[in-house]
C-alpha cells in the first residue's frame, strides 16, 4: 500500500483536487443538454496543442498553452453565438461538427510531424501517471480562482443554465454571461486536457453529474453525490491501474463508467420500488 | 566460548544467504535485457521495460515501471537520446539515486560506441533527428560486444564479489560473437553492395558491418509516416536499381511495405531490433542477429537475378 501511494501520489492528488470544479460545471452542461460541448472544446484544446507542436513549441511552454486556450475560446465564442438563435439546426449538430473537424485537423497537422501519432494519442489519454507536482499545484490554483468567480456570480451563472428563458425575460444579458461561462469552461477544460487528456476530462465532467442526476434532485445534493462519485471512481481507477498495471487515465474512465452502471441500476431500483 | 560458536554458526548461515541476494537489473529494451542476462547469469534478475515488439522511441508508461526503477540496482539503457522521450519522467518517479547519471548503477551503452551520423547542425525541418547520432547501434554485433563490456563493468562495480563470474561470462559471450561473425560475414558476402529498403533509419550499423546499403526509406523524413509522393519515389528507385528486399519492424505498418513490394516484385522480411520481436529471435541477442543475417540472405537468394 505504501508503495502504491509513493508511486501514485501525484496522480492521486490530481484526481482528488482537480475534478471538483469539473463536476460542478458538468451539472451545468447536463442541464443545458449540450453534452458534447466539452468533448468539442477539449478537442479544440488538443488541436491547439497540435498547432503548437507543429510550430515547434515545447509542450510545456506558454506558447503551447496559449494556442490551446485560444482555439478553445474560439470554439466557446462559436457556441455562445449559436445557442438559441435558430431552431433550424440543433446546436448539438454544430458541436459534433466542431469536434470532428478539430480532430481531423489535428490529424492533418501532425501527419507532417514526427512523433505525430504519439502526440495524438497523448492528447486523447493524457499522462496522469507522470503528472508533475507543479502542474497539479498550478491547475488547482487556477480552479480555485475560477470557482471563486462562479461562486461570486452564482446567481447569474445558475440562472442562465437552469432557467434561461426566465433569465432572458428578466433582462439578464444572457449572451454575455454565456460567453463568460464558456470562456471559463474552456479555460478549465484546456488545463485539464494537458494532464488527463480528452477522454478523462469528458468523463469527469459528465459521468459524476449524470450519476448524481439518477439519484438526487437538488443542486447541492447533486454536487455532493457528484463529488463522491468522482472521488470513488478516481480511487478505483488509480488502484486498478497500479495493481493490474494498466494505463492510468483509461482505467479511471472505465471505473467511472462502471459507477454509472451501478448508480443507474440503483436509481432505477429505487424509483421502481416507490413507483415515483 | 558459546558466544564465539554462536557467531560462527550465524556467519556460516549468513554467508550463503548473502550470495543469493541477486542483483536487480532493469533494461530499457530487450536486447540490453538479453545481454544483461548473458553477463549476469544466475546472479541477476533482469526485467525489461519496453516490449520487443514496441517502438523504442515511445514506450507506454506503466505504474510497474516506476516500481521496477525504484527497486533496481542497475539500469541499462542505450543512451544517445533514444529513450529520451519516455525514460526521464519514469526515473523522476522512481526516485532511485543508484540510477543517477555517472553512478555505477547507470549503464549507458552508447558511451563506448562510435556513433554514426552525428549531425553537424540540428534542424527540425529535417524531421526527428537524434542530436547525438544514430542511436540504433545495437544492430551491429561489434557494438553488442561493447555494450556487454559496459554492462559487465557496471555489474563488477556494483557487485564486486561476483566480478570474476561476470568477466568469465563476458569472455564467453565475446568469443561466441567473434566466432559467429565469421559465419555471418561469409553468409552475406555474396550480397555486398546490395541495397535494402526499410521504414526508418535504424539499420545503418547492420549495413556498415555486413556491407549492405540500407539507406532507402519509406519515411520521407525521420519519424514522419510514409507519404504517397515518397512511396512513388521509392518504387521508382527500386525498379531502376532492381532492389528486391524490404525490411519491416513489427511496430510499423506492414501493409504499406507489402503494397510497395507487390508493385516492385520485392520481398518483405520481418525484422526486429530486439530479441523476441519476431518469431525465432526469442533466444537472445546472438540468436537475433543470426535470424537477421539468415532471413536477409535467404530473401536475397530468392530474388531472381
Amino acid at each position: 500500500m505504501l508503495e502504491a501511494l509513493s508511486i501514485m501520489k501525484w496522480p492521486l492528488a490530481a484526481c482528488l483536487l482537480l475534478p471538483g470544479i469539473l463536476v460542478y460545471l458538468g451539472l451545468h452542461i447536463v442541464r443545458r443538454e449540450i453534452i458534447f460541448v466539452d468533448l468539442a472544446l477539449a478537442q479544440m484544446a488538443a488541436l491547439g496543442t497540435c498547432v503548437a507542436v507543429l510550430l515547434g513549441c515545447n509542450l510545456d511552454s506558454l506558447g503551447a498553452y496559449a494556442w490551446s486556450l485560444g482555439l478553445t475560446l474560439f470554439g466557446a465564442a462559436v457556441f455562445t453565438l449559436t445557442r438559441n438563435t435558430q431552431r433550424r439546426v440543433p446546436q448539438e449538430a454544430l458541436i459534433g461538427i466542431v469536434y470532428v473537424v478539430a480532430a481531423a485537423a489535428g490529424l492533418l497537422l501532425l501527419s507532417r510531424n514526427p512523433e505525430g501519432n504519439e502526440e495524438l494519442r497523448r492528447t486523447l489519454v493524457g499522462d496522469v501517471l507522470l503528472v508533475r507536482p507543479v502542474e497539479v499545484g498550478r491547475t488547482f490554483a487556477l480552479y480555485v480562482a475560477i470557482g471563486a468567480v462562479h461562486f461570486f456570480f452564482r446567481k447569474q451563472f445558475l440562472r442562465i443554465s437552469f432557467e434561461p428563458d426566465r433569465a432572458i425575460h428578466d433582462g439578464l444579458r444572457v449572451r454575455l454571461w454565456d460567453f463568460l461561462f464558456y470562456g471559463l469552461f474552456g479555460l478549465v477544460v484546456t488545463s485539464f486536457v494537458h494532464i488527463g487528456g480528452v477522454l478523462l476530462v469528458f468523463s469527469y465532467l459528465i459521468v459524476p453529474a449524470v450519476c448524481a442526476s439518477f439519484l438526487v434532485d437538488s443542486l447541492t445534493a447533486r454536487l455532493a453525490v457528484g463529488w463522491m462519485t468522482a472521488t470513488v471512481g478516481s480511487l478505483i481507477g488509480l488502484y486498478a491501474s497500479f495493481s493490474l498495471d494498466l494505463p492510468t487515465g483509461a482505467a479511471i474512465v472505465c471505473a467511472l463508467g462502471a459507477l454509472l452502471l451501478l448508480t443507474a441500476a440503483v436509481g432505477n431500483a429505487v424509483t421502481g420500488r416507490t413507483g415515483k | 566460548m558459546k558466544m564465539k560458536a554462536m557467531r560462527l554458526i550465524l556467519l556460516a548461515t549468513a554467508l550463503p544467504l548473502c550470495s543469493y541476494a541477486k542483483l536487480n537489473v532493469v533494461a530499457t529494451t530487450a536486447e540490453y535485457g538479453a545481454i544483461a542476462r548473458e553477463i549476469g547469469g544466475d546472479h541477476v534478475t533482469v526485467s525489461t521495460l519496453g516490449k520487443p515488439t514496441e517502438d523504442p522511441h515511445f514506450v507506454d508508461a506503466k505504474p510497474s515501471f516506476i516500481l521496477k526503477l525504484n527497486r533496481a540496482d542497475v539500469l541499462v539503457e542505450g543512451g544517445a537520446e533514444l529513450e529520451m522521450g519516455w525514460l526521464p519522467p519514469l526515473l523522476e518517479g522512481g526516485r532511485n539515486p543508484k540510477l543517477d547519471t555517472g553512478k555505477p548503477g547507470r549503464v549507458q551503452c552508447a558511451a563506448g560506441v562510435r556513433l554514426l551520423e552525428v549531425p553537424a547542425t540540428l534542424d527540425r525541418s529535417r524531421g526527428d533527428e537524434h542530436a547525438a547520432g544514430n542511436p540504433h547501434f545495437m544492430t551491429d554485433p561489434e557494438n553488442g560486444k561493447i555494450a556487454a563490456k559496459e554492462i559487465c563493468d557496471s555489474f563488477c562495480q556494483v557487485d564486486t564479489p561476483s566480478a570474476d563470474y561476470y568477466r568469465a561470462n563476458l569472455a564467453r559471450f565475446t568469443e561466441k560473437i567473434d566466432a559467429k561473425l565469421v559465419e555471418w560475414q561469409k553468409r552475406l558476402a555474396p550480397f555486398h553492395g546490395k541495397r535494402i529498403v526499410t521504414y526508418h533509419n535504424s539499420w545503418g550499423y547492420f549495413g556498415e558491418r555486413f556491407g549492405l546499403k540500407i539507406d532507402l526509406f519509406l519515411e520521407p523524413k525521420p519519424g514522419i509516416p510514409p507519404t504517397p509522393a515518397n512511396l512513388a519515389h521509392v518504387k521508382e528507385v527500386m525498379k531502376a536499381e532492381r532492389i528486391g528486399v524490404i525490411i519491416v519492424e513489427p511496430y510499423l505498418d506492414r501493409k504499406t511495405a507489402e503494397t510497395v513490394a507487390q508493385d516492385t516484385g520485392a520481398t518483405v522480411v520481418d525484422v526486429a531490433q530486439f530479441p523476441g520481436g519476431v518469431k525465432g529471435t526469442e533466444g537472445g541477442y546472438i540468436e537475433l542477429v543470426d535470424y537477421l543475417v539468415n532471413s536477409i540472405a535467404t530473401a536475397f537468394e530468392q530474388q531472381k537475378p
